[in-house]
């Protein structure tokens, strides 16, 4: 692991931009996957078994844009 | 952190990370060993072990029936042992196997490593070309002649690239930042603070092997789907 002398500055500000504006997606994303699943599901109560296995497909991968995001602040932070 | 440091066996140009590969076996040895037990003596009427596989297969035979179409069931090997072994390989990073300390790097996850996660990502990426081609021919490529034609095989080979690093990239960050969160909870408030963390490892292991298995079986369904 890098010493966190070592890093400059604008690299652990970057680091922070970076995750700030991945949460931001993720959050969003996760938010809208949520509402449709609640819509579908208080319009037709019996497909709630197959509408939460869509939703948790749809969560994974918006959430996995943020964890892109994560790699990066990680690697310029110097911790990965 | 130490821990990023694997323990590297080097055999000539190559080198291997030892920690990964043993916990890898360790994963592979249990799945096969639950087989083997599930399916030792098949009664009528089923045990506890071979009830549990039932219904695991049954699930398997479920899901690809309704996204594959007819012919889905031959495409259950591949779909089922990625997801099983992705279950169990995230889980093993559950389990205190850290006590047993290493002179480099510990033994957490197969899956926290770059190389396990897009080695199996290559894998499906050969799965669903060859699968493909087989179905098609070389019509899987070129679709006609058209401009639309043009533009969406461009972005067939754009996808050849995109797929397989954003399925090696999900898992692996997910089992990678949910292990650094629970160092981070360790150093905050160790004993307690980790535990709800821990838990919410657990449920991110069960939805990232879904999710790579659903996208393993969606793709595979878009690769040799009927032309309307």
């Amino acid at each position: 692991m890098a010493d966190v002398k070592t890093i400059s500055d604008l690299a652990q500000l970057g680091a922070g931009i970076a995750i700030g504006f991945g949460a931001i997606g993720a959050g969003l994303g996760i938010g809208l996957a949520t509402k449709g699943l609640l819509e579908g599901v208080s319009r037709q109560p019996e497909i709630a078994g197959k509408a939460i296995a869509f939703f948790l497909v749809g969560a994974a991968l918006s959430e996995a844009c943020a964890l892109y995001a994560l790699l990066i602040a990680l690697k310029l932070s110097g911790m990965i | 952190m130490s821990e990023a440091a694997h323990w590297i066996a080097q055999i000539g140009n190559y080198s291997f990370n030892m920690d990964t590969l043993i916990t890898m076996w360790v994963a592979m040895g249990f799945l096969i060993v639950l087989a083997f037990a599930a399916t030792r003596k098949l009664v009528l009427v089923p045990s506890k072990v071979q009830a549990f596989a039932e219904s695991v297969m049954g699930f398997f035979w479920g899901l690809t029936d309704s996204m594959i179409g007819k012919d889905g069931r031959k495409h259950i090997p591949l779909v089922a042992s990625l997801f099983l072994f992705i279950l169990t390989a995230n889980l093993m990073g559950q389990l205190p196997l850290r006590l047993l300390h290493l002179k480099h790097g510990e033994l957490a996850s197969p899956t926290n490593d770059i190389n396990l996660t897009a080695a199996m990502a290559i894998i499906v990426l050969c799965y669903y070309l060859f699968m493909g081609i087989k179905k098609k021919g070389f019509k899987f490529f070129i679709h006609g002649f058209g401009f639309t034609e043009i533009i969406l095989f461009l972005v067939e080979i754009l996808e050849m690239v995109t797929r397989p690093l954003s399925l090696a990239l999900r898992l692996f960050a997910n089992i990678l930042a949910g292990e650094i969160l629970v160092g981070a909870a360790l150093g905050i408030f160790a004993y307690f603070l980790p535990i709800p963390v821990m838990l919410f490892e657990v449920l991110v292991a069960f939805i990232q092997a879904l999710v790579f298995m659903m996208l393993t079986i969606a793709y595979i369904s878009m690769a040799t789907a009927e032309e309307h």
